[in-house]
C-alpha cells in the first residue's frame, strides 16, 4: 500500500503547480501521506472486525438449518453438539423492528411535516428541542423508562411489543431529523407555484411536497429500521430470550439476535458450539443491518429528485 | 479519482475477507467434534438417557417462562430439552439471570417460576412479596443439587487433598504458598512446588459464593469469621465474572485455586481437589455428591421444602461441599392452565427417571427421600 500512497500525489502536484517551491511540494506530499496513513489506521478496526466476524460467523450462517430452524431442543452448553438455527432470533429481530417502524415512522414524519411546514414560534422550538433531547437519550434509559412504566407502574407482564416501544423512542428522533432535512430540501418555488394555482396548503404538502421528497424519507425510514434492528441494550432489559420461534408480539418471550448472542456468550470460552452460535448471530446481524442500509441508500440514490 | 481509491481498497478488503471466510467454512464441523472431545463420554450418555426416557410425563402445549440461578442452568436446560423431546408442544424457556434477578422477576410477575440458589429469605421479605404476586403462598422446591468443586491448577500435582481448615486458610490468605507444611501434611508423598497460591473468586453476586463461604464459615469459623453472603468478602485473590470467568482464570494460571460448580469444572477439564472432612479424602463424583446430599434435612415448614446441608458431615465417602438449587413456584396460580403446566414440567424434573441423568451433566440428584417429598408437593400446585 505504501508505494501506492507515495505514487498517487506526486505527479499531480508537479502537473498542477510546476512553479511551486520544493519545500511546499514536500510538505504537501507529507500531509497527503499523513492523511492516507490516518485513513489506513481508521480502516484497520473496521477491516479487522469485518474479518473476524465474517470468518467465524459465516460457517454457521452457511448452513440451511441456521435459517429455517430455531434453537428448540438446545442442551446444556458443552453437552450439545449442534449449532442449530437462528430463525427465531432473525424473525424476532425483524418483527420487533417492523412494529417499531409501524409506530415510529408515522409519528416522525408528521412531526417533521409540522416542523417544516407549520411550526412557527415557541411550540415549534420546543418540539425541535425535544427531538434533540430524545436523540440524546441513551438506549438503556429508553428501556428503563418502558420497564418502569410497564412493570413498576402498571404491574403488567413484559411482552415482545415492549421492546418495540422502547425502540420507538430511539427511532423517532432519527427518522424525524432525516425527514425534516428532506422536506427542507424541497424548493420553495414548488410550494409557491401550487399556492398560485389555488391549491390549499394541506393538498400542497400531500401532493407536491411529499411526493418530491418521498425517496429521501423512505431512505431515512430504512436507516432508522436498520438502527433499531441492531440495537441491543433495550432488548437485554425488556425482551427475555427464548429458544423457540414466537411470532406473536403480544404474548410470551421473543428472541432477537442480540439476545441470542447474550445467552451464548457466557459459554463461549469453554464451548466451541456456543461460540459458533455467537459468531453466527453476530455475522447475521451485521449482514442484516448492512443489507437494509444498502437497500435504503440504493433506493434513495435511484429515486433522487434531480434539481 | 483520488477519492475513489480508498473505497476501492475497502471494497477489495471486504471481498477478500468474504472469500477467505468461505475457505474457513470447514471449521464448523471441526469445532463441533472438538467440543465432543471436551465434553467426553458423559455427554453422549446424557443424550442417550434423554432418548431412552419413557413417556411417563403428562404433556402440555403452550409456553412457560422461567429465569434465575445460573448454577442450575445446565440441569434445567437438559430437563427442558428432554421434556420437549417427549412433548413437542411444550415451550419452556429459562434465562440464567442469577438467583436475585430471578426472584425479582418472579415477584413482579414477569415469569412463571424462578430458579434460585437459596430459598426465599424472610429477612428480605421475599416470601411476603412472592405471596402478593401469586395471591397464594409461594413454595421453595429443591430440585437440583450441584456440588461445588474446589478447582486448582498446579503443574505436576495431579491429586490434591484439602481439609476444610486448609480451604478456609487458603481462601482467607493465611496460607500463601503451595509447599506450606500444612498442605504437605495433608498430601503425604506429593511433590508440592513453592509456587505462590493465586486465589480466584466470583466478582458477581452468586449463590455459589454464598454456599462456599457458608461452608467455610460453618466448618472453620476461626479462619473464616465473616458470615456467608452472595458477594465475596475475602481479602486476598482476584475476582472473575461468572463461573465461566473463574474457570478460565484457573485454567490459565499456574498455582491458581478457585471454586466452581462441578459442571463448569468438568466442562473446562479442571483439576478438582479432594476434600478430607475427617474420614479420609473424598473425590468429587456422582456417588460422593449423592452421599453428601443425603445428609440434607428439610428445614422448611409445611409445604415449604427448604433444605439444610450438613457441611461438617463426617460420613465416609460424602462430599460435603454441596449447593442446593430451588424452583420457586406459586402454590396456586392465577391461571389454572399455568399451574397445570408448571406441575407437569416440574413433576418430570423431580422424577427419578430425569434425576438419574443429572450426574452426567455435572449436577447431582436429590436423595430419594426428598425426591418423593418434592414430587408430592408439586402435585399440590394448582
Amino acid at each position: 500500500m505504501s508505494t501506492l500512497l507515495r505514487a498517487a500525489p506526486a505527479p499531480r502536484t508537479t502537473a498542477l503547480a510546476p512553479g511551486r517551491s520544493r519545500g511546499r511540494t514536500l510538505r504537501s506530499s507529507a500531509a497527503t501521506a499523513l492523511i492516507w496513513l490516518a485513513f489506513a489506521i481508521a480502516l484497520v478496526p473496521l477491516v479487522w472486525i469485518m474479518w473476524t466476524v465474517l470468518s467465524r460467523g459465516l460457517p454457521s450462517m452457511l448452513h440451511l438449518t441456521w435459517w429455517n430452524k430455531d434453537q428448540s431442543g438446545v442442551g446444556p452448553a458443552g453437552f450439545d453438539h449442534q449449532v442449530r438455527g437462528a430463525r427465531h432470533a432473525i424473525v424476532g429481530t425483524l418483527l420487533m423492528a417492523a412494529l417499531t417502524s409501524l409506530i415510529a415512522v408515522p409519528i416522525a414524519i408528521l412531526t417533521a411535516i409540522y416542523l417544516v411546514e407549520y411550526g412557527r414560534g415557541r411550540i415549534a422550538r420546543i418540539v425541535s428541542f425535544m427531538v434533540d433531547i430524545l436523540s440524546g437519550v441513551p438506549s438503556i434509559v429508553a428501556a428503563l423508562f418502558i420497564y418502569a412504566v410497564w412493570v413498576t407502574t402498571f404491574k403488567l407482564t413484559l411482552v415482545p411489543a415492549c421492546a418495540s416501544l422502547a425502540l420507538v423512542l430511539l427511532m423517532i428522533p432519527v427518522v424525524t431529523r432525516s425527514a425534516e432535512e428532506m422536506l427542507r430540501l424541497v424548493p420553495n418555488e414548488l410550494r409557491e407555484a401550487a399556492y398560485a394555482l389555488g391549491v390549499p396548503k394541506w393538498k400542497t404538502i400531500l401532493r407536491v411536497v411529499l411526493p418530491s421528497c418521498m425517496s429521501g424519507i423512505v431512505t431515512g425510514g430504512l436507516l432508522g429500521f436498520a438502527r433499531v434492528a441492531g440495537e441491543t441494550a433495550p432488548l437485554l432489559l425488556v425482551a427475555s430470550y427464548t429458544q423457540f420461534l414466537n411470532q406473536n408480539m403480544f404474548s410470551g418471550s421473543m428472541a432477537a439476535l442480540p439476545t441470542l448472542i447474550n445467552t451464548n456468550v457466557q459459554f463461549m470460552s469453554s464451548d466451541p458450539i456456543s461460540a459458533d452460535r455467537v459468531w453466527g448471530a453476530a455475522c447475521t446481524l451485521i449482514v442484516l443491518v448492512l443489507a437494509i442500509n444498502l437497500a435504503g441508500r440504493l433506493l434513495g440514490h435511484l429515486t433522487r429528485v434531480k434539481s | 479519482m483520488i477519492i475513489n481509491k480508498p473505497a476501492r481498497i475497502a471494497g477489495v478488503a471486504v471481498i477478500a475477507a468474504t472469500a477467505l471466510a468461505g475457505c474457513g467454512s470447514a471449521s464448523n464441523t471441526g469445532s463441533g467434534s472438538s467440543s465432543g472431545a471436551i465434553a467426553g463420554s458423559g455427554s453422549s450418555q446424557a443424550s442417550n438417557a434423554t432418548a431412552q426416557a419413557s413417556g411417563s410425563a403428562d404433556c402440555f402445549t403452550g409456553s412457560l417462562r422461567a429465569a434465575g440461578s445460573t448454577a442450575q442452568q445446565n440441569a434445567i436446560t437438559q430437563a427442558i430439552s428432554a421434556y420437549q423431546a417427549k412433548c413437542p408442544g411444550a415451550k419452556i424457556s429459562y434465562n440464567g439471570t442469577g438467583s436475585g434477578a430471578g426472584i425479582t422477576s418472579f415477584t413482579s410477575k414477569q415469569i412463571d417460576f424462578a430458579g434460585s440458589d437459596s430459598a426465599l429469605s424472610p429477612d428480605k421479605g421475599e416470601p411476603a412479596k412472592a405471596k402478593q404476586a401469586c395471591t397464594s403462598d409461594a413454595w421453595d422446591l429443591p430440585m437440583v443439587t450441584g456440588p461445588i468443586a474446589v478447582v486448582y491448577n498446579l503443574k505436576g500435582v495431579g491429586k490434591l487433598t484439602l481439609t476444610p481448615k486448609l480451604i478456609a486458610k487458603i481462601f482467607s490468605g493465611k496460607i500463601t504458598a503451595w509447599n506450606d507444611p500444612a498442605i504437605a501434611a495433608a498430601n503425604k508423598g506429593a511433590k508440592l512446588p513453592s509456587t505462590k497460591i493465586s486465589v480466584f473468586f466470583r466478582s458477581d453476586s452468586s449463590g455459589t459464593t454464598d454456599n462456599f463461604t457458608n461452608y467455610m464459615h460453618t466448618t472453620d469459623g476461626a479462619d473464616w469469621p465473616a458470615a456467608h453472603g452472595k458477594s465475596w468478602t475475602g481479602k486476598v485473590g482476584q475476582g472473575k465474572a461468572k463461573s465461566a470467568g473463574v474457570s478460565a482464570a484457573v485454567k490459565s494460571t499456574d498455582g491458581a485455586i478457585g471454586y466452581d460448580e462441578w459442571s463448569y469444572a468438568v466442562q473446562n477439564t479442571l483439576q478438582m481437589a479432594q476434600i478430607d472432612s475427617g474420614s479420609g479424602p473424598v473425590a468429587l463424583s456422582a456417588e460422593s455428591a449423592a452421599e453428601g446430599v443425603s445428609s440434607a434435612k428439610v428445614v422448611g415448614t409445611g409445604k415449604d421444602l427448604s433444605l439444610k446441608i450438613d457441611y461438617a458431615t463426617k460420613s465416609p465417602g460424602a462430599y460435603p461441599l454441596i449447593l442446593v438449587t430451588y424452583e420457586i413456584v406459586c402454590s396456586k396460580y392465577a391461571q389454572p392452565k399455568t399451574g397445570q403446566d408448571v406441575r407437569s414440567f416440574l413433576s418430570y424434573m423431580a422424577s427419578p427417571e430425569f434425576q438419574a441423568t443429572l450426574p452426567k451433566i455435572g449436577s447431582a440428584p436429590l436423595p430419594a427421600g426428598i425426591q418423593s417429598k418434592v414430587a408430592t408437593t408439586i402435585k399440590a400446585v394448582s
